[in-house]
């Protein structure tokens, strides 16, 4: 074994303890404790499988953007991505095409419309945005393969490269449901079609978003693959560039605008921290060069986002000055608590 | 029941219930006022199938370390001592990585030397605030003066006592509480004066 992978073995480990004594899991322990108990909301029930969630499962995990992991709870459980899987499938897209490509078949406009509205801008007849369901579909559309099998490995790829784990699966029976009961999404996928947002190849399209929404995750791997933005794309785990650096920032961007539903404009102002949520209770938020954030909780309020993880994510910014336009913040911040010995040197 | 720490980190029960309070047996007869000094004892479980167990699982590092934390605020301690495995594994990884002070104890040994060695190479590297070494079971005719500067300067830290190698510590065979027993043992006096060097910047900072 060479002295250079000793070295990385050693940090490795060391990086482990740091992070089970710092004073950060304290903070994610205590905030775990005071919300665990609020079970306002209700578990999706669309699909059968959806409704299956424990409504007592609650995960918190951060990690930071040079590889710290600090977690608490429930952030082994599994989920299905579900909307979580638009900002990143979105990302492929734009390295598949570019920018201005990617532009003419899909805007980045807020909308206050549901996420699943049947709505196309009246003007261009592009989909608002990435993050809601129209947007994801053509997006869908956009990724690149030979065949139908090449476009889902190279899909599943992509979370592979972002989570730094290589047995990425989908939930076979979420996706079969989610087929089976997915007739609006179909009524989007046809009426894109008809105004040339998406090609004729919509029904593989479709099938690709209904895989890519049933990705298994859990709250550690959303965590990961926010760190993995707020490392300009590169996942502090691995290493491995996920995304080209250039164009993380159009990622973040559409999730601070677009990415908690109806619930977006209060979300960008109140928190502000570029986030997506999906309908199984998930939410990640990316603090550019610092953190990934990953909540799992399946108890959802009106607007379909995670009761729980709104209170988190809300209370993290707050404290922590986490707002991405927080300027002069002079209270404790979240990477001080990174380390138990802070920035105090050893006497010896 | 009786409670281990093998108990807590298999969540059966909270970590102060692991503790046992051998005040009297340790220091004598006090009064039993909430205020008067306390010592508590966790024990890790003699029973070889946990041990196995612990060994063939491993445990959850974080709460141990969450339990340290947990037992500090509920017992309202002073000082908690990590006794831990002379080798370097996860469990003395993490009692460096939250120690306020660490005292590494090394006999004059050529092997001891290598292993504190490492050890003192990792607690730099966990950025422990207070690094001490104790060289401990020094036979008679070495010259302790020159033997604490050998040390000191071998490891750039301080040497806070040379200990002794005592027939009567033998003896006592952990029967008894060396310090009660000798309470004039130049091997007392020595672990004195590393108490009252650990006691001090704690009174500083009050």
């Amino acid at each position: 074994m060479s002295t250079g992978s000793q070295e990385n073995e050693l940090d490795q480990l060391l990086g482990r303890i740091k992070s089970a004594t710092a004073p950060l899991r304290e903070i994610i322990r205590d905030l775990h404790s005071r919300y665990a108990g609020n079970m306002d909301g209700k578990v999706a029930d669309y699909i059968p499988e959806l409704s299956k969630a424990d409504p007592k499962y609650f995960g918190i995990t951060i990690v930071t953007a040079d590889g710290q992991i600090f977690e608490f709870g429930d952030s082994s459980q599994t989920f299905t991505i579900q909307s979580i899987s638009k900002p990143f499938v979105y990302g492929l897209a734009l390295e598949d095409h570019g920018l201005e490509n990617v532009l003419k078949k899909v805007g980045v406009e807020p909308t206050g419309e549901a996420f699943n509205s049947i709505v196309l801008d009246e003007v261009s007849n592009r989909p608002f945005n990435p993050m809601i369901n129209s947007g994801a579909i053509a997006v869908a559309d956009l990724i690149l393969g030979k065949d139908y099998p090449e476009r889902l490995n190279r899909v599943l790829a992509m979370f592979r490269r972002y989570t730094g784990r290589d047995n990425i699966f989908i939930d076979n029976s979420v996706f079969m449901s989610e087929r089976m009961t997915g007739h609006r999404n179909r009524a989007i996928g046809n009426l894109m079609l008809n105004f040339g947002m998406v090609g004729s190849n919509i029904e593989n399209s479709l099938e690709l978003y209904f895989q890519q929404c049933s990705v298994l995750v859990n709250c550690r791997d959303l965590a990961v693959m926010g760190a993995t933005l707020a490392n300009g794309g590169r996942n502090p785990l691995t290493s491995e560039q996920a995304i080209e650096q250039r164009y993380v920032k159009y990622l973040l961007s559409v999730m601070l605008s677009c990415g908690m539903y109806d619930y977006a404009g209060e979300w960008a102002y109140r928190v502000g921290i570029p986030s997506k949520s999906g309908v199984s209770g998930g939410i990640v938020g990316v603090v550019p060069g610092q953190f990934g954030i990953g909540v799992y909780s399946p108890l959802l309020d009106a607007k379909g986002n995670s009761v729980r993880g709104i209170e988190v994510f809300r209370e993290l910014s707050e404290t922590y000055g986490l707002h991405v336009f927080e300027v002069g913040f002079g209270g404790t911040t979240l990477q001080s608590q990174t380390s138990l010995r802070g920035k105090s040197k050893p006497r010896h | 029941m009786a409670y281990s720490l093998n108990d807590y980190l298999w969540n059966k029960c909270r970590i102060e219930q692991a503790a046992f309070d051998v005040t009297s047996k340790c220091i004598g007869k006090i009064s039993s006022d909430s205020d008067s000094p306390k010592l508590f004892l966790i024990p890790s479980s003699l029973k070889t199938g946990e041990i196995a167990r612990i060994l063939r699982e491993g445990y959850d590092v974080a709460r141990l370390n969450d339990g340290f934390q947990e037992l500090i605020r509920q017992l309202r301690l002073d000082f908690l001592f990590i006794d831990t495995h002379p080798g370097v594994n996860e469990e003395t990884l993490l009692s460096i990585a939250i120690s306020d002070a660490l005292i590494l104890l090394v006999r004059p040994d050529q092997q001891d030397f290598q292993g504190t060695a490492v050890a003192v190479e990792l607690a730099r590297k966990l950025d422990v605030p207070e690094l001490f070494v104790v060289v401990n079971k020094v036979p008679a005719g070495m010259d302790p003066t020159v033997l604490c500067m050998q040390v000191e300067a071998l490891y750039s830290t301080e040497v806070l006592a040379v200990l002794p190698l005592s027939i009567e510590m033998a003896r006592t065979g952990s029967g008894d509480i060396f310090c009660n027993r000798y309470p004039d043992h130049p091997l007392t006096h020595g672990l004195k004066s590393v108490v009252e060097r650990l006691i001090d910047p704690m009174k500083s900072s009050i």
